[in-house]
């Protein structure tokens, strides 16, 4: 692995001065954002916050979660993440387990069945009138039960589950164990790699997911968090743009005042919305390098 | 290399369950019914793409019919092709499919190298742990939605307040530039965050291709008094070669759709004019405008393209490359 030839120095030095910047553009944008949300709103309308708050305060966390639509959201988007990463990736581990199996008559029907979904698709419109005619449209479930299976994601559970020593199922087998219990006792247990990396992608999927909220969904109560954040980005936007063409030119000071301080709130929401991810994380991390590298869609 | 320790299991699996089964001796039905309880874990599966696949492909027929709440899909009056021609005889139809290029050439084509570059960068860190730290980094904004990202920006970027402009005025420069309303700022934008988020992420694959290349041919290559920057030429590049070609060809099949996430939410009334791409427009005019019909053809052309493409490019890969989707 390592091929390091005495390869100049500058050149090493240039490597890290590179990679080192790349790391600071990543971190020092939130940084930013952190430190506007840790201080306080009216003295953030002033400006000059860098990368550490002048006035600490915690008045935004505290207005963020004297919300009611945004504690709601919160709620929301909690939910539609537990259950949908425990039911769909339980669901997808066992259809993918099946797929393992080499005898089972149709198993190449099957998975051509699922693989071109991949491929092609109704499209936007017809998928959404689909969902408004199963009456999933602004109901909670509409978050979970069209999400519950994704083709890549069985596809990866297959290749993996398929490189599990075949001998210790063949034994449960003939000492005559289940499927279902071979599945949930055997198959399960050795996949832990494999179904952290799964659940984390599902579950990131449903925490960013805006997208249902916005189109799928009207009632305020069910929007989730994702959905919200994006609300205010929206608002700001059109609010910006009425000051524009009122005034005829941008009407800076004006513009400030109206959202500054919302920013200060935004800025909050956006920091809880990531906070989930970054304590999960470092956990995880480990089994997805190794998790997506490993699986190929052939077997 | 690792497929064929994969194959081998998989033979090896396949002859021993073959054994258990019996399937030389059983009848087709017989075969069925020693099957059924992985059928019943098949079920769900099924059905779910029965219903959110299937069924709206066979939506897709709304492209040449009417759309009524009364008569559903399936009920309407036929169009014929009056949707397509509506769509074509439109000027600004040119400027979406143009806008939608313009985005995916830039992500498909000038963004490819930068990933690459990075995990070459990232091999060339001796010390694990501190490039175990910068790789953990890099790959954070992948994980984050692109509402977030898109916050971010209108933040670091705002007028007077945004810490962009704040640099510029410390230095004497106007400061006052609302550069997410710049309509020429609009792809460069598109194009820094989309690798900003992605960078980190595309770089495991080609790191990964990178650490699987043998030692003894840096070694042989240092001996024949090869320096740094041509072991990478003449080493590491051929020997990821097949990855990037594999990888770019695959992105192809994307190149009639922008991304909707990222544009969707960039887009504002400063830049309207050149942010619209078909992913957007089918939007904007199906769930927003509800004509269902016209958007519905629109994502029929996109849909149908984008098969074609992925078809052809999956035909040269495994013609040239022995490598291939199915």
């Amino acid at each position: 692995m390592s091929n390091s030839m005495a390869g100049s120095k500058w050149m090493r030095v240039l490597n890290i001065t590179l990679i080192v910047s790349l790391s600071l553009m990543i971190i020092l944008p939130f940084m930013h954002v952190l430190a506007i949300s840790l201080n306080s709103g009216i003295d953030a309308q002033r400006g000059g916050i860098t990368f550490w708050p002048r006035e600490w305060s915690i008045e935004n966390y505290i207005e963020v979660f004297k919300q009611e639509n945004l504690m709601n959201g919160l709620f929301i988007s909690v939910f539609r993440t537990v259950v949908g990463t425990v039911v769909g990736v339980g669901l997808m581990a066992m259809a993918a387990y099946a797929l393992t199996i080499k005898t089972l008559p149709g198993r190449k029907f099957i998975t051509f069945f699922v693989f071109f979904t991949m491929l092609f698709s109704g499209g936007t419109v017809p998928y959404y009138l689909v969902l408004n005619e199963l009456n999933l449209t602004n109901t909670i479930w509409v978050y979970i039960v069209p999400t519950l299976y994704s083709v890549i994601h069985i596809l990866l559970l297959r290749t993996s589950f398929s490189q599990l020593p075949f001998s210790v199922i063949e034994a449960a087998r003939i000492d005559g164990c289940s499927e279902f219990k071979i599945f949930r006792s055997i198959v399960l247990p050795m996949s832990k790699p494999v179904l952290a990396t799964i659940s984390l992608f599902t579950a990131v999927g449903h925490w960013n997911d805006w997208y249902a909220g916005t189109f799928f969904v009207r009632d305020p109560m069910l929007k989730p968090l994702a959905t919200l954040l994006q609300e205010m980005l929206t608002r700001q936007a059109a609010l910006s743009d009425i000051l524009l063409r009122s005034s005829g030119s941008l009407a800076y000071e004006q513009l400030d005042k109206v959202t500054v301080t919302g920013e200060s709130l935004q800025m909050a929401t956006i920091i809880v919305v990531m906070i989930p991810m970054v304590l999960v994380y470092p956990f995880i991390q480990k089994y997805f390098v190794k998790g997506i590298t490993v699986g190929s869609i052939k077997e | 290399m690792e497929n064929l320790v994969v194959h081998n299991g998989v033979l090896k699996s396949k002859e021993e369950l073959e054994l258990h089964y019996q399937p030389v001796k059983d009848s087709f039905w017989t075969q069925i019914k020693k099957h059924h309880v992985f059928y019943i874990m098949l079920f769900p599966c099924l059905l779910f793409f029965l219903i959110f696949s299937y069924w709206p492909m066979g939506g897709l027929v709304l492209a040449f019919k009417e759309y009524g709440f009364q008569t559903g899909i399936f009920g309407g009056d036929w169009v014929g092709l009056q949707y397509f021609q509506q769509f074509f005889s439109d000027p600004r139809s040119t400027i979406y499919i143009n806008n939608t290029i313009i985005v995916s050439f830039l992500k498909l084509f000038i963004a490819m190298p930068f990933p690459i570059i990075l995990a070459l960068m990232f091999n060339e860190v001796q010390n694990n742990k501190l490039r175990g730290t910068f790789q953990s980094i890099s790959y954070l904004p992948y994980f984050i939605s692109w509402v977030v990202v898109v916050g971010l920006m209108n933040r670091l970027l705002a007028p007077d307040t945004g810490l962009i402009n704040q640099m510029i005025a410390a230095f004497g420069g106007d400061g006052s530039t609302f550069f997410m309303m710049e309509e020429g700022l609009f792809y460069p934008l598109v194009f820094i965050s989309y690798i900003w988020k992605g960078i980190g992420w595309d770089s495991i694959i080609y790191y990964a291709a990178i650490v699987a290349i043998a030692p003894a041919l840096y070694e042989a290559a240092a001996i024949d008094g090869a320096g740094k920057l041509r072991q990478i030429w003449h080493v590491t590049l051929p020997g990821i070669a097949a990855t990037i070609i594999i990888l770019f060809i695959l992105s192809l099949g994307d190149i009639l759709s922008s991304g909707f996430d990222q544009i969707y939410l960039m887009q504002n009334p400063g830049n309207a004019d050149v942010s619209e791409t078909i992913d957007t427009y089918i939007v904007r005019t199906g769930l927003q405008g509800g004509q269902f019909g016209y958007a519905t053809a629109i994502g029929l052309m996109q849909g149908v393209a984008g098969l074609i493409l992925t078809i052809i490019v999956n035909r040269i890969t495994s013609k040239k490359f022995g490598s291939s989707l199915w």
